[in-house]
């Protein structure tokens, strides 16, 4: 998620190296890349139609039964957080300024600890399928599912975009197929796996994916450290030495310069994590309380380690490919984009075998990523918009269809956008998925789980406000308004608006909530999906 | 599918915000803030250096505590309620 900025950051820092490529060096694919490429793609398969036979159950298909363990969920989790952006994205962003990627890195794991205090066990002891589960255990139940089905959706939507067009354009580079096809490959992979395989396959795959990807970590950032004889200094010295900002990739530049936009960019990474979708889902397929807080102990562990020896391969890859013609040119792009920089470096310290594996590894962490945001949209397709707009709730059966008849679509729906968005910078996209679930997700979440005033009224009022304030403030910022739209100087100063809409949110629910109380008889749809859960 | 007439009032409090979960939380912000302003302040009054650094720099050290921090918080967490 969050290396979404990173990946905005690495992107523009290397567009112009990507024109200048040597584009044979950077389009034909090595025999082990493709090897291990199609090692995983069958792997992954074989997960997909072996978790397909048990998929018969929505509460399978959806939560794997909630049956996954408290440390393969902790794997899982990691996976999904150890994403290509992340990978790729943050690797990049160090190589590109320094210590700047890792201020993200920070950021990112400060705001496990949040969704573990705050949502975790109530969402496990409350949920079922999806976060609108909680809050309809004491609001009107049609209005809230739209609510939150709307935004689910939305943010599922941006993220699949976001995700699609970087997989197009990675896995062209990576295995010297055009983008078109890429999109179309990765896509249709994507729908198969998901329809058929469902939250168990996506689950076993993000673990599968977190332990290569902490293994590849850990090989390179062990070479590198091996090539400077595991001493620290030296990687320093000749890291330094190489950049072209000198000591100064050694402090945090960038967002030191406004600190209300970092502390906006900050409340929105802390409080956006506790409300995207595809995360809370996770906590649905362990079987009890106790099993989410560990898997989110695990989890927060795997990613610190993770960032960990990111942080060596960032700066190993300034020590080791800056002034290489081989990897970068005369001013220090990296041939392919800065994005590059980890599957460089593994060339680099560990030959092509192991940049093969690599390549893979980012393959595998985009499919297994994008799975799993179609199985969260699909959740709550089927169990928020269709029920709420219908008035009815859905039997066994139809609420199965209608989840793989969702997945199905949006997957669709992902690769038409992908490749209608072809050669576009749209991590604006997933700027925009992290606002919103920072502003609207998470301060119903937060309300209708620790205040008993909370009304149907204020939530519909509060979050349809947060999700419009945070789009549209988004929208008027500098990276929209200006960059991507050219309409001239901004009308919002800030990229991420989380530190003006959370409170906004929060302060038109109280409000409105107390303004007027909620009406007596309050009511649920026929077959409460959620009431047994209430305490 | 089924017809939506069944009404169940149902208004249940789900949990309350315990003094030791606002602490932790109050605690993980504190520091987080603490870690920005650190590296805000740190970052606009660095003294210029001919020197190539070959050590953790401050502001490295100040991202490596939080992070630790955040670990730890959580485990700690973990830990009490487990016991619970």
């Amino acid at each position: 998620m969050l290396l979404l900025l990173a990946t905005a950051f690495t992107f523009s820092a290397g567009g112009s190296a990507h024109a200048a490529q040597p584009d044979a060096q950077i389009r034909q694919a090595e025999l082990s890349t493709i090897v291990f490429f199609v090692v995983f793609a069958v792997l992954t398969l074989l997960i997909s139609f072996w978790a397909s036979r048990r998929a018969t159950s929505s509460s399978e298909y959806l939560t794997a039964g909630s049956s996954i363990s408290a440390g393969q969920n902790g794997l899982a989790i990691a996976g999904d957080y150890m994403s290509a952006g992340a990978f790729l994205g943050l690797s990049g962003a160090i190589y590109a300024s320094g210590l700047d990627g890792m201020f993200l890195a920070a950021t990112y794991l400060a705001s496990w600890p949040i969704v573990l205090f705050l949502v975790a066990e109530p969402l496990r002891r409350l949920g079922k399928y999806s976060f609108a589960d909680v809050l309809t255990h004491k609001l009107r139940e049609r209005p809230v599912r739209i609510l939150a089905g709307a935004s689910t959706v939305v943010i599922v939507s941006f993220y699949l975009v976001a995700q699609m067009v970087g997989a197009g354009e990675l896995i062209s580079l990576l295995f010297g197929i055009g983008y078109g096809p890429a999109v179309i490959m990765v896509g249709l992979l994507m729908i198969v796996f998901s329809t058929l395989g469902g939250m168990r396959a996506a689950t076993w795959v993000q673990i599968i994916k977190a332990i290569l990807m902490i293994g590849g970590s850990a090989m390179i950032a062990t070479l590198v450290l091996a090539k400077f004889g595991f001493s620290v200094s030296d990687l320093f010295k000749m890291a330094t030495g190489n950049h072209p900002n000198g000591n100064k990739i050694m402090d945090i530049r960038g967002f030191s310069q406004d600190a209300i936009a970092t502390l906006s960019l900050g409340v929105g990474i802390l409080f956006g994590t506790a409300g995207l979708p595809h995360i809370l889902m996770r906590f649905f397929t362990v079987s009890d309380e106790r099993a989410a807080r560990i898997s989110v102990f695990y989890a927060t562990c795997l990613i610190g380690l993770f960032f960990a020896m990111l942080f060596f391969i960032g700066y190993g890859s300034i020590a080791v490919l800056r002034g290489d013609a081989t990897y970068a040119n005369a001013s220090g792009a990296l041939f392919g984009g800065n994005n590059l920089a980890p599957i460089h470096l593994a060339r680099a310290v560990g030959g092509s075998i192991l940049a093969g594996f690599i390549s893979a590894v980012a393959f595998a962490t985009i499919l297994a990523v994008v799975s799993g945001l179609l199985i969260a949209g699909a959740s709550s397709a089927a169990n928020d918009l269709v029920v709420g707009l219908s008035g009815r709730q859905l039997d066994e059966r139809m609420r199965l269809r209608i989840s793989r008849i969702s997945a199905s679509v949006l997957g669709v729906l992902g690769i038409v956008f992908g490749l209608a968005c072809e050669g576009q910078n749209v991590a604006y996209l997933l700027a925009l998925a992290t606002a919103i679930a920072a502003s609207a997700n998470f301060p119903l979440l937060l309300l209708a789980i620790y205040w008993d005033g909370l009304t149907t009224r204020g939530a519909v009022v509060g979050g349809t406000l947060g999700l419009i304030s945070s789009v549209v403030l988004t929208a008027m910022g500098p990276t929209i308004w200006s960059k991507v739209l050219g309409l001239g100087p901004a009308i919002f100063p800030y990229d991420s608006p989380a530190l003006f809409t959370v409170p906004l949110t929060l302060f038109v629910c109280w409000i409105v909530s107390i303004a007027k109380a909620e009406p007596e008889g309050d009511w649920r749809l026929s077959q409460p999906a959620v009431a047994q859960y209430v305490e | 599918m089924l017809k939506a007439t069944e009404v169940v009032p149902l208004r249940t409090t789900a949990n309350k915000l315990g003094v030791f979960r606002f602490r932790l939380v109050l605690a993980m912000i504190a520091s987080y803030l603490a870690m920005m302003s650190f590296l805000i302040y740190s970052a606009r009054h660095t003294t210029q250096t001919a020197d190539v650094a070959a050590d953790f720099s401050p502001a490295m050290v100040a991202l490596a505590s939080c992070m630790a921090f955040s670990v730890i918080l959580t485990g700690f967490f973990v830990f009490v309620r487990n016991r619970d």
